[in-house]
């Protein structure tokens, strides 16, 4: 099993299985092209995207459920045609693809959750995007209640 | 935030090197032209958005003191 550095973990072995591929990079990382799901015991339901290529490079992420139970996803068809997933419906969360809302969190401001640009990663084929949507009906900084940054809990 | 109209074939002007060219307008929406300098980034404002909450997102967290608390 090969040995991944990582930002905040140390050196982790991976899975294959839980490698993704970004065929298009990511808006503003356009060159990382491949991440690991790292799912971290006592972190659920947190995971962290942790890039393969550049070992400093580690987003943290909700499931986008979690992060809004009644989210409904919109995927263009160019995002669909890059994740080889059917061109006429939405695909199902959980069932085909996993769908994680990156996290930011800055010092002195609330937490926020991406609802407008989720992560969707195809189950199958294990390729990605991050699918922008263009409706603007999610905020890209959706504050987020529920996380505890102070370690005291 | 500046209103105004223009019909298809009309352009505005943004300071003096900037050209905004409303092409075609109809019930799906407006196709505009834009000439401006080379240096000039044009993005999206749903990608521009998205780019930048990507910075702010791969900034560094301290993963041992984050617990989710929700229900």
């Amino acid at each position: 099993m090969p040995l991944l550095a990582t930002k905040y973990f140390g050196k982790l072995s991976c899975e294959p299985a839980d490698c993704y591929d970004f065929p298009s990079g990511i808006p503003g990382y356009e060159g990382e092209r491949t991440f690991v799901l790292l799912n971290l015991p006592g972190k659920e339901p947190l995971v962290f995207l942790q890039s393969v290529q550049t070992a400093t490079l580690c987003f943290l992420a909700l499931p986008i459920l979690v992060a809004d139970p009644q989210y409904r996803l919109s995927v263009s068809f160019e995002d669909l045609q890059i994740l080889e997933l059917e061109l006429t419906r939405q695909p199902h969360i959980g069932g085909e693809v996993l769908v994680l809302a990156l996290l930011a969190i800055e010092e002195g401001a609330a937490a926020t959750a991406n609802l407008m640009s989720p992560i969707v990663m195809n189950l199958k084929n294990r390729r990605a995007v991050q699918a922008i949507r263009c409706d603007f009906a999610y905020s890209h900084r959706q504050p987020l209640r529920g996380l505890d940054r102070s370690g005291t809990c | 935030m500046l209103v105004l109209r223009r019909r298809a074939g009309e352009s505005l002007m943004i300071g003096d090197d900037v050209e905004i060219e409303f092409l075609e307008v109809n019930s799906q929406g407006v196709k505009i032209g834009i000439r401006a300098p080379r240096e000039i980034t044009i993005l999206r404002k749903e990608l521009h958005l998205t780019e930048m909450q990507n910075r702010a997102a791969a900034l560094n967290i301290d993963p041992e003191k984050l617990k989710w608390t929700a229900k």
